[in-house]
């Protein structure tokens, strides 16, 4: 047993001591102090967080390699400003200056490395004029206003095919938006808006398409779909104003306009038109104004004129379905 | 407890202040200064992996002497020894305190004690049962009839229920037996000096060479009435059946013991154990009135014999039931409710310290030494958990975005990173050495068992989050309340609950 103690007494002893003289050390690195040979002090160093996307990169510090290759941490590092350089294969090099506090972690973190040959694919098969994407069903829109026809592709460049035509007699397209039900789309000018139907994607709503929305009196500024994709909301030089894509329709103001180029945003997931509009102050100068308009159906009397069969709304817009 | 003098509820408050001080700084530190409450961090990550690479390596010592000393013939060793220490002299008192244990539970220890590698008529077996139990006359007259003509001697004891001081504690039944023994010892004329008492827990199945290590142990021993005699505790009885966490628990505890062995001079008795029947009776036996009799009849030695007072190590294992229930939840709660009454053995510290002021014989080295290692102990089951589980991540998560950016919070991790790793390092040879101390696999016990006690490891984190350090805390916190705690035995038994 004696034995045994004094191998004990050993290991205590020696534990003890790892102890005591190995703190100071991990302390020390723990806090980011290192001993300087030119100096012969201990210094407070800082620390570099390199992290790339890709990873994999080449790391050089002031123009020395570092081992390790991104991500990566140079520790260590005495106070000052650094030189950093991120290469990787076929790949733009990334390079900045980063300065290293005492004591500190410099986060190099957000890094792209983006590729000299970037990956191209041309989408359309077709000539055009504008587009959109819509990312969430990976779906682009083409509009070739010469031919007066548009096409659409998945994102893939594949399916790209013909879906709907473009009326002749409308000259000038200045805006055009897909419907949120992506079964139709319009196109505006300065004094009429068409909504066009996608080829094979008529209802009974739409006994003919296109439909015409004449505005002689007011020049458009912008038109935009409703979510139920039935109602319009337009910005004129006049008013804000909603009304039915069908025809025949007529427009509400919903609000008289002082500016007679007002911009506006509108969210289509929550019904709302952002716009701007000029106010006179008492002082007599002029100022801009930025109004929130609430569309939702649960604000207006929207609901029940969306789920009327067309006809229905026109002749006898008070009466509730089936009364 | 009304009339708990001021010194003795004062040392009662210092374990649990302590530890919470500790708990609540660093927490507090984390919020304040992350800087100071990270460099303690660390500090404590690098003394516990020194730890728990030290205790590990005192494990492998500890299972080397297990290993080589548990199948020695100890017996044939006590018959060579010189007729002058007495082996043939020797009476063996071995006391088995019943709470409300079955004959499940008792049958089996007295089987185990029948196949002692030793002579029987040496045996005086003293089945302590607890009048207050419906069941315990029943229970003694089966065991009697099944077990007396077994032994040299066998009686069967019953302690009354209320007795004057007492409280329904182990130590006031097993008191009670070894009062009863001593008058049988008296009408026999046996002298104390040749007699070696055994205090075991119901459940206790010793092994073959027990008493021949222990009886070789005590004649050799240079001052034989001072030393008590600790064997090594496994829980081998059910472990093959118990749920992993149950097992994983006692497998750990067993290695606590068998570290401890080798720390002789912070060796105290636990569970089961032997000593002097003189020195019980001059240190007026077990307390009747605290629940962790196994330590504090140490305690009550030491202060005795003015610190000169150890404890023996016995490397042979005396096997109880892993306690659980029958389902994880429950076996969660008799493990932790276990844990508790283990960690309530810091009743000892007011106890000692109190001693320490009354005794004038013992050098103040000692008493300080031993004060701090009492203390040391405790709090450090109490906190070590808490810090590392709990507090460690404090700093990261709310340091702010200054402390984000500072060195010493990207190191942080890193550092605790190499601590786990260091300690799979350790559970890697925790895992093989609980292996070698496994008892035979019963039949109808698949070998996949075996892939299962390597793979359980992986609770290990969530062992130590649940019985790591929260049953400590709550035993020192109820002794700094003074809402002290009785005693609850721990359900065991080989069959589920």
């Amino acid at each position: 047993m004696h034995g045994f103690q004094k191998i004990r007494s050993l290991l205590f002893s020696l534990s003890l001591l790892l102890f005591f003289i190995g703190l100071p050390f991990i302390l020390s690195f723990a806090l980011g102090y290192k001993f300087n040979r030119n100096t012969l002090k201990f210094e407070k160093t800082g620390i570099i967080f390199i992290k790339t996307q890709p990873a994999g990169a080449k790391i050089y510090l002031n123009g020395k390699l570092v081992p390790e290759k991104s991500p990566a941490s140079m520790q260590e590092l005495l106070p000052g400003v650094y030189k950093v350089v991120l290469e990787l294969a076929q790949h733009y090099p990334w390079k900045a200056e980063v300065e290293v506090g005492a004591g500190k972690v410099s986060r190099v973190d957000k890094v792209i490395l983006f590729p000299e040959r970037p990956h191209l694919v041309q989408l359309n098969q077709e000539k055009f004029s504008s587009f959109r994407i819509d990312a969430e069903k990976k779906i682009a829109y083409y509009l070739d206003q010469d031919k007066k026809i548009m096409y659409r592709s998945n994102l893939d460049a594949g399916n790209f095919e013909d879906i709907a035509s473009l009326p002749d007699k409308f000259a000038q397209v200045n805006g055009w938006e897909v419907s949120p039900d992506k079964k139709k789309f319009f196109i505006f000018n300065l004094h009429q808006i068409s909504v066009i139907f996608f080829d094979n994607q008529m209802d009974y709503e739409y006994p003919t398409s296109p439909v015409f929305l004449d505005y002689p009196q007011a020049r458009i500024i912008n038109v935009f779909w409703h979510s139920d994709s039935y109602h319009l909301v337009v910005l004129t030089d006049k008013y804000v104003q909603v009304i039915e894509s069908r025809a025949g329709a007529w427009p509400i103001n919903l609000v008289e306009l002082n500016n007679r180029d007002a911009v506006a945003f509108y969210d289509t997931k929550e019904d709302r038109l952002y716009f701007s509009d000029v106010q006179r102050s008492p002082e007599g100068s002029f100022y801009n104004n930025l109004y929130k308009l609430e569309l939702s159906t649960n604000l207006y009397p929207l609901e029940r004129l969306m789920i009327q069969p067309f006809g229905a709304a026109n002749s006898k817009p008070e009466e509730e379905p089936g009364e | 407890m009304n009339k708990t003098p001021l010194l003795k509820r004062i040392l009662e408050i210092i374990p649990g202040a302590l530890s919470w001080s500790i708990i609540i700084l660093l927490i507090l530190l984390s919020f304040l200064h992350p800087v100071s409450s990270a460099v303690i961090i660390i500090s404590f990550d690098f003394y516990w992996i020194i730890r728990t690479v030290y205790l590990t390596t005192l494990l492998v010592m500890a299972h080397q002497r297990l290993f080589q000393q548990r199948n020695e013939d100890w017996l044939k060793q006590c018959f060579s020894l010189p007729s002058e220490l007495g082996f043939s002299e020797l009476y063996q008192v071995i006391i088995f305190p019943v709470y409300n244990e079955g004959l499940e539970v008792l049958r089996p220890s007295l089987s185990a004690l029948a196949a002692s590698h030793y002579p029987l008529e040496k045996f005086i077996v003293v089945m302590a049962f607890e009048e207050r139990n419906a069941h315990a006359r029943g229970n003694a007259a089966i065991l009697e009839e099944e077990f007396k003509n077994k032994f040299g001697v066998y009686l069967s004891t019953f302690h009354p229920d209320g007795l004057p001081g007492e409280s329904r504690t182990k130590g006031a039944n097993a008191t009670w037996a070894a009062k009863a023994a001593r008058r049988f010892l008296d009408s026999r004329f046996i002298a104390y000096e040749q007699v070696v008492v055994s205090c075991f827990d119901a459940d206790t199945c010793v092994a073959g060479e027990y008493f021949g290590c222990l009886s070789y142990h005590f004649l050799t021993s240079q001052k034989r009435h001072q030393s008590s005699y600790q064997p090594m505790p496994v829980y081998n009885n059910n472990i093959w059946q118990a749920p992993s966490f149950a097992r994983l628990v006692e497998i750990s505890s067993s290695f606590c013991q068998m570290i401890e062995s080798m720390r002789l001079e912070k060796f105290v008795t636990f569970s089961s154990h032997s000593m002097s029947f003189k020195t019980l009776v001059e240190i007026d036996y077990w307390p009747t009135n605290m629940i962790s009799d196994d330590s504090v009849i140490y305690w009550k030695s030491y202060l005795y014999y003015n610190g000169d007072y150890r404890v023996i190590p016995l490397y042979v294992t005396v096997s109880l039931d892993v306690a659980y229930s029958s389902n994880i939840w429950r076996t969660m709660v008799v493990q932790y409710k276990q844990k508790r009454r283990w960690a309530w053995g810091v009743e000892n510290f007011p106890f000692v310290v109190d001693g320490f002021f009354k005794n004038k014989s013992i050098s103040l080295f000692n008493k300080l030494r031993r004060s701090f290692h009492l203390l040391e102990s405790h709090v450090t089951w109490a906190v070590w958990a808490v810090i590392l589980v709990v507090v460690g991540p404090l700093p990261i998560l709310f340091g702010g975005a200054f402390f984000s950016q500072m060195a010493i919070a990207y190191n942080l991790p890193k550092i605790t990173g190499l601590l786990f790793k260091f300690t799979l390092l350790t559970s890697l040879t925790w895992i093989f050495l609980s292996w070698t101390i496994l008892p035979p696999r019963p039949k109808g016990i698949s070998w996949f068992k075996h892939i299962l006690l390597i793979l359980e490891w992986v609770f290990v984190p969530f062992i130590i989050l649940v019985i790591g350090s929260v049953p400590a805390l709550d035993a020192q916190t109820r002794l700094m309340l003074a809402k002290y705690m009785e005693f609850n035995p721990t359900l065991k038994g080989n069959k589920v609950l």
